[in-house]
């Protein structure tokens, strides 16, 4: 891995943490009013859902709660040194989920209208969710994520950020969507709400919402974090590029092109087309996005390497826990290795020390000197703790080496 | 000329951060997409246009905004569009009940066109303005080649004279709430003789 200095590679907000609650910022009213009004409509269309069909609604919430949750973790443990607030991740999830459906609905309506009015009816039938809810529902989508940098800046420092509230923002729009199919158009039967969570989400579910928020929301992070190290002119170009390609991977999704989904689901092969069709759709943009993430993950790592490395000089660090920091299956295994050898309590404490060995990393970013008296402070934590580690019998070896 | 002792450098004013500029961008982008379609689907609608007559007893006339789309020549019908949605008025002499009419059109129009389609189980009743009483269905499906499933209501009628008349609302699924009034108004003041 290349040694930056870290100097280089500023990050300004590394390590503070904001809530959602900024009651001085504008950007906090805008997000409270549009989530409050548009939240009654929402709650009157699940209970209209659940009018129409209740245990297919529950059905429904069921099933797509077993598929949020772990699409939800993933997403917030993506973040592997600088977790983002709960409260900011909630508040993207609920703008996805209520904000941005809502309006969605409403603005999709008003500009299939003009399709059609411009296009004729069989033209709208057939091309109108490809012309209408890409660039409607992305921006919308992407106006969340806007909104969640303005009410905390700081905590939108690098792209991986980014990707984290723009997913979670999708992530609530594509629940709510679902829903929506699964009881509006598949029904609302349990056989309909299987078959449409077999269709949406088994089937498509890698390559939807999530991924376009999530790029969207690279773009921003990258307009908003790069300040001093691009021009403005790329900046620009790269948050309206990325904006572009979300936009352009939905309308491919929506439109007649490329479309080798089974006309309806009869027999085996039937079943068996639908993911095959899916996945010439949607893979080619979930590939690009893992790479995008693979190139934040690896910044990041440059980043903790740069602000930690002289840090191996001091008590706090040593070079071998700072190569497992390095390293997330390292730093996972020396944990289990660590359970292994001195049990459970000496687990926990090397958990410790390594988030506030990556907490060092941060305020060293943030401080002026390196003698500066909260780095003095939290170097002092560290060396007590691996103090405190190593007194434990058996925890030795595996607290000072890299891990086996 | 007297020379000034020299002044320290004075600090720099603080980052002034613009708080309120981006908020008031991002509400303009949020007013321009969720009612600009409105707007502007209105700007390009029409004035509500003269009665269009569907068969030789039979006239609609379309409201604001609907224009006929197309004429169908067998059985006599016409086709009114307003965006997404679309009211297809069809008529036809017919012995039987409105439930009958109701139920030939579901098996002989719907069911043959449709890759899956779903129609409501119960019957309701509707009375037109003339209070010419008829039957209504609502049905979810896709149609053909078309991509988007559609939604749609039809409403059976048949006159005293044995006239009968077809109202089917359909539209794209999630539109037809939004025309659904319209549509009701015009089968309501449809004119059968």
């Amino acid at each position: 891995m290349a040694s930056l200095p870290v100097a280089r590679l500023p990050r300004r907000g590394w390590g503070r943490r904001t809530s959602l609650f900024q009651w001085r910022q504008p950007a906090f009213w805008l997000y409270a009013v549009v989530v409050s009004i548009t939240a009654v409509y929402a709650v009157g269309q699940q209970q209209i859902f659940h009018e129409l069909s209740p245990s297919g609604w529950a059905l429904s919430w069921g099933l797509l709660l077993v598929y949020g949750l772990p699409v939800f973790l993933a997403i917030y443990l993506l973040d592997l040194y600088e977790r983002e607030p709960m409260s900011l991740v909630l508040g993207a999830l609920v703008w996805g989920a209520v904000a941005a459906t809502v309006m969605s609905g409403i603005a999709n309506e008003g500009w299939g209208l003009v399709v059609a009015r411009l296009g004729g009816p069989v033209f709208a039938a057939e091309w109108t969710a490809a012309l209408t809810a890409p660039v409607v529902e992305e921006t919308l989508k992407g106006a969340g994520v806007v909104l969640i940098y303005l009410i905390a800046r700081d905590e939108m420092d690098d792209i991986m950020d980014g990707f984290v509230y723009g997913a979670m923002v999708g992530l609530g729009f594509t629940l709510v969507e679902d829903v929506f199919y699964f009881i509006a158009i598949f029904g609302g039967t349990t056989g309909g709400v299987l078959a449409g969570f077999y269709v949406r989400v088994i089937s498509s579910g890698l390559y939807g919402h999530v991924l376009y928020t999530g790029l969207t929301g690279i773009g921003i992070a990258y307009f908003a974090s790069r300040r001093g190290e691009a021009t403005v002119g790329r900046r620009v170009a790269v948050a309206v590029g990325l904006f572009a390609a979300a936009v352009g991977a939905h309308f491919l999704w929506n439109s007649p092109l490329l479309n080798f989904f089974p006309a309806s689901l009869d027999d085996l092969g039937d079943w068996l087309q639908f993911p095959v069709g899916a996945a010439l759709k949607g893979l080619p943009l979930l590939v690009f996005v893992v790479v995008l993430v693979r190139l934040a993950h690896r910044r990041e790592r440059m980043w903790l390497g740069a602000a930690l490395r002289s840090e191996t000089d001091t008590p706090a660090l040593t070079a071998g826990e700072l190569q497992v920091l390095l390293d997330p299956r390292a730093k996972r295994r020396s944990r289990r290795v660590m359970r292994h050898r001195a049990g459970v309590a000496a687990q926990r404490l090397l958990k410790r020390l390594q988030r506030e060995q990556v907490n060092l990393a941060m305020m060293r970013t943030r401080a002026h000197a390196d003698d500066a008296p909260e780095v003095a402070r939290q170097r002092e934590l560290c060396k007590s703790l691996r103090d405190g580690l190593l007194a434990i019998p058996g925890a030795t070896p595996a607290a000072g080496e890299p891990s086996p | 000329m007297s020379s000034l002792p020299e002044a320290a450098p004075l600090p720099s004013p603080p980052h002034r951060e613009r708080r309120w500029l981006p908020v008031l961008a991002i509400s303009a982008v949020l007013i321009a997409v969720v009612s600009g379609g409105h707007l502007a689907a209105d700007a390009l609608g029409r004035a509500r246009g003269a009665a269009v007559i569907v068969g030789p007893s039979v006239e609609v006339t379309p409201l604001s905004g609907w224009e006929l789309a197309e004429r169908f020549a067998d059985p006599p019908g016409v086709r009114l569009t307003k965006g997404g949605a679309n009211l297809d008025v069809i008529t036809l002499a017919f012995a039987g009940s409105d439930a009958d009419l109701l139920a030939e059109y579901v098996q002989q129009v719907l069911e043959p066109d449709a890759e899956q389609l779903q129609v409501s189980e119960q019957l309701e009743q509707v009375t037109l303005a003339s209070g010419l009483i008829g039957s209504k269905i609502t049905y979810v499906g896709l149609f053909g080649d078309v991509q988007a499933p559609i939604e749609g209501e039809v409403i059976a009628v048949v006159s005293p004279s044995g006239t009968g008349v077809l109202f089917d609302g359909w539209s794209p699924a999630g539109q037809l709430q939004f025309a659904l009034d319209e549509v009701d108004a015009m089968i309501a003041s449809t004119e059968i003789a």
